[in-house]
């Protein structure tokens, strides 16, 4: 009984929906057809492609490399962003606004500058490992998200429940870890889950500093396309949507979809 | 030790990785780009005065205006029926749009280059139903590009305006139409009013995201339709212009921070609840 | 012009959620009538089904001559006083005010000058120029009326516009509501859970519970005569003693008290409503007194509490526990044994009912 939005109002939102949709669609059937060019709807299904995907030795090593850059470097950047967060949350007065300000920077300087200065400062200019370089590059990357998805956690936290702990006895830094963290793990998990896809999918940071030898996945991606245009990428993108889906549902069991609206 | 120091010990090792691995070696780039010969900003006048370098300026601020644009008029109405839809719905929306903005950009850029592309899927539909008899080269236009990068950030405006609209109570609507406010003027003078900041918001965003990207202009522009991202990647990476690759960074830092400026003002001014 | 306002037979569901069951409503011109109940009682969906934010199942809602039932929220010419105040965040007082007057087409100079003269008749003369996030929550409470009764609406609807003051406001707002409402005679129905809020400004007000109305009738008749048990409890008759008529005694009729134990009611306080029946009763109803009189209930005292006025006692009666009230001079101790005896101007008997 309550009212209906227009009707031509809602079929302009399915036609938008459609269009985020379609085209992701078209991928999975891309990477299931039967035959060695890239086409819609798919002609004969296999799952041949799959198997390929695990057969080009770039893809297997890059993909690792990228599993591997997205945990270490969220790691770090969650043992750095963590603390800064709960200063943040805890000591309100005048902190934030410098830190905030702090925490913006990653955000104002786009990530593709920052991507060519740590190449030519740090790669280049230090003479940092290729590797090492990156895991700087990508804890820059998600350090933003892991303040902003911890702090929203920290913010609505009740402080007096950690006081309550030291009142009866608990030693502060071990009030932290006993009372505070468990209650905000979930915003560390979300936090954790969508750096993660974030910086498994980053180009603009990478494409500067994967090197002879070390690359990501999706820089290795961008590589093969230029030359190849069969349905192993397809595969390929197929498997990063099922990483997706499983960041969407950590995300949802956590903290809740929603909280990627506010 | 006072909570205030404590405060502070805390923050320093973020403050330190920011500041180290991300002030420094953009300052450094900066540095870069002050001129040896003559004037300081001889490397901007260069950037200025070549007609090939502003085309690539003029042609990011253009494809970055008009996703802006496109993605607002887009995500807008989408994101109206979205917070207006019942909780079960509402998540599946939610949902639908959240997916393809986790989905990776080269992903998501190579879904436009299956369907654009000269054996793509469109042009095989438009052959089949006879519109066209030779494919069509729809990619490495400015067009794809712009298709491309609306795709991309259709979900982010789509995201970030739901939050706004719920936001918005739903007595604040109910109460203009019992004031006798039809649909239409309540959404003019009452949802519109109260979305301005949610929408600069998205708006900048959009465009400081657009403007700054590198994966779909690569592969949907190519060499043909040089973006400030591609072009800084170029300089950098092909033709080992430091210099210039520096001059092209800085612009960009500095658009991004002159739209985030003045759009934070704008929002400032505009913002419905100061007094 | 002043209308009345009628609903029959409305039934409302949300979902598959009956909330509002074959519902009658008549006000009458100029009347004020409030609908009274707890949470989920159903009065703000009618409020709200009035309005046009809800549609009705089934049933018609008429203003006057006018059908409203399906007409659109915007076209039923209703001033609402919300809740939560829903001023537009986004506009200074005078502009909320002015809202309603825009629509109507209004010239800029017209409304500007009713929007001003109603924000000096509602005492905010000089916060014209304010916003919302500049306002305390009484003066908000005082521009949403304005922006209400500026339009000149043939109905009045007021949704709970005191809950969000502290106590001592809402005595003086409930008064300056009741004032402003009757400037004009407007017609106003008046949604709200506090009782004392709504009998002291209603002409007429409505007990609900789970969609329907209990009871509708003048606060005084609803104090005192309450017409069942629900409203009964509601306006505070908290003692029931279930009893049975067994005899005439005179002037009285005489009962046997569940449990055990005779009581004479005497015919000219009290009319038997059936065989079966209950004295319900305030605690001021019951008066304590010595155990030798044989015209109450035999009780056993228990927890004595100060009330200012009075003692109350909580007592054991053969029909269950009940509270009763005594006089300050003589406090009583715990277990004494006592007669309570109803006082018939805070006492009545209702028929018996299914639990």
């Amino acid at each position: 009984m309550q009212r209906r939005a227009h009707p031509a109002l809602i079929a302009f939102a399915v036609l938008t929906f459609l269009f985020l949709i379609g085209p992701l669609v078209i991928i999975v059937g891309a990477a299931l057809s039967d035959t060695s060019y890239l086409t819609f709807p798919p002609q004969g299904l296999t799952l041949h492609w799959f198997q390929n995907v695990f057969e080009i030795s770039a893809f297997k090593r890059t993909m690792i490399t990228s599993f591997q850059l997205a945990v270490g470097g969220t790691a770090l950047s969650m043992a750095i962003g963590i603390p800064a967060a709960y200063a943040m949350a805890r000591y309100r007065i005048e902190l934030p606004r410098f830190l905030g300000n702090v925490f913006v920077l990653p955000i104002l300087v786009p990530e593709i500058v920052l991507g060519f200065s740590l190449m030519k400062s740090v790669a280049v200019g230090s003479g940092v490992p290729i590797m090492g370089a990156l895991l700087l590059g990508h804890a820059l990357l998600v350090l933003p998200y892991c303040v902003r998805v911890v702090g929203a956690s920290l913010n609505s936290f009740d402080f007096s429940i950690e006081e309550a702990a030291v009142s009866l006895g608990c030693p502060r830094w071990k009030a932290f870890f006993t009372v505070v963290l468990p209650n905000v793990k979930p915003g560390i998990i979300a936090g954790f889950i969508l750096a993660f896809i974030t910086s498994l999918n980053d180009v603009s940071i990478s494409i500067f500093l994967t090197g002879p030898g070390v690359s990501t996945l999706p820089i290795q991606l961008l590589a093969h396309m230029e030359q190849f245009f069969d349905p192993t990428i397809a595969s390929v993108s197929v498997l990063l949507m099922f990483v997706t889906v499983a960041v969407m549902a950590i995300v949802e069991r956590t903290l809740g979809l929603t909280f990627l609206t506010k | 030790m006072s909570p205030r120091l404590q405060a502070w010990l805390l923050a320093i090792p973020a403050t330190l990785l920011v500041a180290v691995f991300l002030g420094l070696p953009v300052l450094s780039t900066f540095a870069t780009t002050i001129g040896t010969d003559g004037s300081p900003l001889s490397n901007y006048s260069a950037y200025f005065e070549s007609r090939f370098r502003m085309t690539v300026l003029w042609r990011t601020m253009e494809v970055a205006l008009i996703t802006t644009l496109v993605s607002v008029a887009v995500g807008f109405p989408t994101a109206w029926i979205v917070a207006k839809s019942p909780g079960r719905l509402k998540s599946i929306l939610i949902i639908a749009a959240v997916f393809p903005l986790l989905t990776g950009v080269v992903v998501r850029s190579f879904a436009w280059l299956v369907i654009l592309g000269r054996n793509g899927i469109l042009n095989e539909f438009l052959q089949k139903v006879g519109l066209t008899a030779e494919p069509l080269s729809m990619l490495y236009t400015q067009g794809s590009v712009i298709i491309a990068m609306i795709y991309l950030f259709v979900p982010l405006m789509i995201l970030t305006l739901v939050g706004v609209l719920e936001g918005i109570p739903e007595d604040l609507t109910d109460a203009a139409a019992s004031l006798g406010a039809t649909p239409a003027s309540t959404f003019r003078q009452v949802v519109l009013p109260m979305a301005v900041p949610g929408l600069i918001v998205g708006a900048v965003l959009v465009f400081t995201g657009s403007f700054t990207s590198y994966a779909t202009p690569q592969l949907l522009g190519g060499e043909r339709q040089m973006m400030m991202g591609t072009f800084l990647y170029q300089r950098a990476m092909v033709t080992f212009d430091w210099v210039g690759a520096s001059t092209i960074a800085v612009i960009m830092v500095v658009v991004t921070l002159a739209t985030v400026i003045a759009m934070s003002r704008l929002a400032r001014r505009m913002n419905p609840v100061a007094g | 012009m002043t209308v009345s306002l009628d609903l029959s037979d409305v039934t409302a569901h949300y979902g598959n959620t009956k909330v509002l069951e074959d519902l009658s409503l008549h006000v009458a011109e100029g009347e004020l009538v409030s609908l009274l109940g707890a949470s989920g009682c159903g009065k703000t969906t009618t409020l709200r089904l009035v309005a046009g934010f809800l549609e009705p199942t089934s049933g018609r809602i008429k203003l006057g001559e006018t059908d409203l039932t399906r007409l659109p929220a915007h076209s039923r010419d209703i001033g609402l006083v919300f809740q939560t105040y829903a001023l537009f965040p986004h506009l200074s007082v005078r502009d909320n005010v002015a809202f309603g007057l825009k629509q109507r087409g209004e010239g800029r100079a017209a409304r500007q000058r009713k929007a001003d003269e109603m924000i000096e008749r509602v005492g905010l003369a000089g916060f014209a120029d304010r916003f919302q996030a500049n306002l305390s929550g009484g003066q908000r409470q005082r521009v949403a009326l304005a922006r209400a009764l500026v339009i000149e609406p043939r109905l009045l609807m007021f949704d709970e516009p005191l809950s969000n003051l502290d106590a001592k406001l809402r005595v003086d707002m409930r008064v300056e509501i009741r004032r402003l409402q009757q400037i004009n005679g407007t017609t106003a129905l008046y949604v709200t859970h506090d009782q004392e809020e709504a009998f002291s400004i209603s002409d007429r007000v409505a007990i609900m519970n789970a969609g329907r109305i209990m009871q509708l009738d003048t606060p005084e008749v609803l104090y005192s005569r309450p017409a069942n048990l629900f409203v009964a409890d509601f306006v505070g008759f908290e003692n029931v003693i279930p009893m049975r008529a067994v005899a005439e005694a005179g002037d009285a009729v005489r009962a046997e008290i569940e449990g055990g134990g005779m009581i004479d009611l005497p015919k000219q306080h009290y009319t038997v409503p059936a065989q079966e029946f209950v004295l319900a009763s305030r605690p001021e109803g019951l008066l304590v007194d010595t155990a030798d009189r044989t015209d109450g209930l035999p009780a056993k005292l228990g927890l004595r509490t100060y009330l200012g006025r009075a003692y109350q006692y909580q007592c054991d009666t053969t029909a269950g526990p009940v509270k009763a009230n005594g006089p300050l001079g003589t406090p009583r101790e715990e277990g004494e044994i006592v007669t309570l005896i109803p006082q018939p101007e805070q006492c009545c008997l209702l028929p018996r009912e299914a639990k």
